[in-house]
C-alpha cells in the first residue's frame, strides 16, 4: 500500500550569525491513509521543524517528500494540508465562529456558507453557545477548541497536529483526547500528532514514532496494538505499560542527550566568556 | 465597573472645566483686569451667543476640512503604508522624503498650495492631508510588520495569497496601531485647516481669529479660540469613539 505521507531522508539546518544548527538529520518516516500517528522527542528536536517543511512553509536541505506516492516540489503542499501549529494564533478581532471559518473563508467557501457550517459542528467542538465571544473571552481550552475545530473545518485529507494539548492541565487535556478520538474516528482523516506527553501519545496513536536528540531522526517506530475504540482506563492495561515502558527509555535516553548537549553549549560559552 | 469609572471621570474633567470658567470670570472682576487682556467669560459667552449664525458657518467650514483632510490623509497614508511594507524598494526610495517632508513646516509653501488649489476648501484638505499622512503611513507599516511570522505561515498554510494575508490578517491587525496615528492626525488636520484658511479663505474658524486679530476685537478672538478648542476636542473624542469601535481589541493610550 502506497502510504499517504512519506518523508526520505530529509535533513535540515539553520543558521543564526555564524554559528550552524543541524535540526534535522535523515528523517524517514510513513504514515499510511487514516492512520493516526504521534511523534514525541525531546524539546528542540526539530518536530515542529519537520511539521513545517511537510506543510511548505519550510525548504528542506536535502530529501523528499510524498503524498500518495507522488513527489511533492517543497511549497506545492501549502494549501493542502490542515495544519495546526503549536501556538493557537486565534485572531483577537474575530469571533470564533469567524475563527473557526477562517481556513474554509480563505479556500474560497462563502462566509454565509462556511459560518453556516461551524454553526452546524459548533457543539460538536464544545463551543455551544460561545459562536459570538471573542478570544480573549476564552479559557486555554476554548482557545485550543477553536484552534483545533479551525484545522478541522479546512477539509483536507492530512492533519498535522502540533502539540495541540500542550497548553492544557492534565484534567481537561484527558477529556479533550477522548473528544479528539471521538471526532477523528468519525472521519478517519490522516493524522500526524506531535506531543510531549508519552501516555497521550500511546492512547491517541496507531504508531508512536520517537525522535532522538538534535539532530532529530526517528529513532523509534513503534506499533500500538490496542484495539479502538479505546476506553480511558486504557492507560492501566498491562499492554499500555509495558509499551509505556520500552517508549519512556528510549525518550529518556535522548532527552539526558539533549540536556547533556544543552549544558555543555550553556558551559562553552562560560568558558568562552573568561 | 469600567462604564462607572469612566463616568465618574467624566464628571471629574466637566468640574474641573468648571472650576476653570469661574475663576476665569471671577478673576477678571476681582483682579480688574483690563478686558482688552481677557474679557470675562460672560462677556465672551455673549458675543458668542450674538455672532452665532457666523461662528456656526465658521466651525462647519473648518471641521468639513480638518475632517476631509484627515480622511484623505489617512487613505495616503494607509496605501503608501501598505506600498512600503510590499516593496522595500519602494520605502528605500521614499521613505526618506517622507521623512524629510515633515521637516519642512507648512508655513513655508501654504501660499504656494493657496495658489495653486485656490482659496476654496481644497487648498485646506490639501494642507490638512499633508500634516495628517505621514503617521499614518508609519503607523501602518509598523502594524503590518508587527504580525508574526507564524500568523503568516499559519495563513499560508491554508492557500493563502499575498492579498489575502493583507487583508485578513495584516491590515486587521495594524488597525490598533492606524487608528492611533488618526487620533495623532486629528488634532494635525485641524491646525493644517486652520493655517491653511490664515493663508486665504472668505470663511472658517481661522478667518475668525485672524480678522478678530486685526480689528482687535478682543471678545470675538476669544470666542474663536474657545471654539477652536471645543472643535478639536470634538473631533478627537469622535476619533477615540471610533478607534474604540473598530479596533476595541487594543487600544493604544
Ligand atoms: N527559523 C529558525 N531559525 C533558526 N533556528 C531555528 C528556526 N526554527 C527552529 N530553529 C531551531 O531548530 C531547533 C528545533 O526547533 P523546533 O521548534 O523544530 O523544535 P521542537 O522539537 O518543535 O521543540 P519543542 O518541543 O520545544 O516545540 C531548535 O534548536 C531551534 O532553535
Ligand atoms: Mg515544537
Amino acid at each position: 500500500m502506497t502510504p499517504k505521507i512519506c518523508v526520505k531522508n530529509l535533513s535540515k539546518h539553520f543558521t543564526a550569525g555564524v554559528s550552524t544548527v543541524q535540526t534535522l538529520d535523515n528523517v524517514n518516516l510513513r504514515v499510511n491513509d487514516g492512520e493516526f500517528v504521534t511523534l514525541v522527542g525531546p524539546s528542540g528536536c526539530g518536530k515542529s521543524t519537520l511539521f513545517n517543511i511537510i506543510v511548505g512553509l519550510l525548504p528542506p536541505d536535502e530529501g523528499l517528500l510524498l503524498i500518495d506516492g507522488e513527489q511533492q516540489p517543497h511549497d506545492h503542499l501549502l494549501g493542502q494540508v490542515a495544519f495546526m501549529p503549536q501556538r493557537d494564533m486565534l485572531l483577537p478581532w474575530r469571533t470564533v465562529l469567524d475563527n473557526a471559518i477562517l481556513a474554509a473563508e480563505i479556500d474560497g467557501v462563502a462566509r454565509a456558507t462556511a459560518r453556516q457550517r461551524a454553526m452546524d459542528s459548533l457543539d460538536r467542538f464544545g463551543l455551544g453557545g460561545f459562536e459570538s465571544h471573542y478570544p480573549s473571552q476564552l479559557s486555554g481550552g476554548m482557545r485550543q477548541r477553536v484552534a483545533l475545530m479551525r484545522t478541522f473545518m479546512f477539509d483536507r485529507e492530512i492533519m498535522l497536529l502540533d502539540e495541540p494539548f500542550g497548553a492544557l492541565d492534565a484534567l481537561t487535556r484527558a477529556l479533550m483526547q477522548r473528544w479528539l478520538l471521538e471526532v477523528w474516528e468519525g472521519e478517519k482523516r490522516t493524522v500526524l500528532f506531535i506531543t510531549h506527553d508519552i501516555d497521550e501519545a500511546i492512547y491517541l496513536g496507531d504508531r508512536v514514532l520517537v525522535m532522538s536528540a538534535r539532530p532529530g531522526h526517528i529513532k523509534l517506530d513503534k506499533e500500538v496494538a490496542l484495539a479502538r475504540p479505546r476506553a480511558p482506563d486504557i492507560i492501566t492495561r498491562p499492554e499500555f505499560v509495558e509499551l509505556k515502558r520500552e517508549l519512556l527509555a528510549t525518550i529518556e535516553d535522548e532527552s539526558l542527550k539533549a540536556f547533556a548537549a544543552m549544558n555543555r553549549s550553556v558551559s562553552d560559552k562560560e568558558a568562552g566568556g573568561r | 465597573m469600567s462604564r462607572r469609572s469612566s463616568i465618574g471621570r467624566f464628571t471629574a474633567q466637566l468640574f474641573a472645566l468648571l472650576a476653570i470658567f469661574v475663576a476665569w470670570e471671577w478673576s477678571v472682576w476681582l483682579f480688574e483686569i483690563s478686558h482688552d487682556k481677557l474679557p470675562p467669560l460672560s462677556v465672551v459667552l455673549s458675543t458668542m451667543w450674538f455672532d452665532r449664525a457666523p461662528l456656526a458657518a465658521a466651525v462647519g467650514t473648518t471641521l468639513l476640512e480638518a475632517v476631509l483632510g484627515l480622511m484623505a490623509g489617512t487613505a495616503t497614508g494607509v496605501v503608501s503604508g501598505i506600498a512600503f511594507s510590499r516593496s522595500r524598494l519602494l520605502e528605500r526610495m521614499f521613505l526618506p522624503y517622507f521623512v524629510a517632508s515633515q521637516a519642512i513646516p507648512i508655513i513655508a509653501f501654504g501660499a504656494i498650495i493657496i495658489m495653486w488649489f485656490g482659496n476654496g476648501i481644497a487648498s485646506k484638505v490639501i494642507i490638512a492631508l499633508y500634516l495628517s499622512f505621514f503617521p499614518v503611513a508609519v503607523n501602518t507599516l509598523r502594524g503590518i510588520r508587527s504580525v508574526g511570522e507564524g500568523e503568516i505561515g499559519l495563513l499560508r498554510s491554508f492557500g493563502a495569497s499575498p492579498t489575502a494575508i493583507l487583508f485578513k490578517l495584516q491590515l486587521p491587525a495594524a488597525l490598533p496601531s492606524i487608528m492611533t496615528a488618526v487620533r495623532l492626525g486629528a488634532s494635525l488636520a485641524l491646525v493644517g485647516a486652520i493655517v491653511g484658511e490664515w493663508f486665504g479663505a472668505s470663511q472658517g474658524l481661522g478667518v475668525v481669529l485672524l480678522m478678530a486679530m486685526f480689528d482687535y476685537r478682543i471678545p470675538q478672538l476669544w470666542a474663536g479660540i474657545l471654539l477652536t478648542g471645543l472643535t478639536g476636542v470634538s473631533l478627537y473624542a469622535a476619533i477615540v469613539f471610533l478607534h474604540k469601535r473598530i479596533a476595541w481589541w487594543q487600544v493604544e493610550a
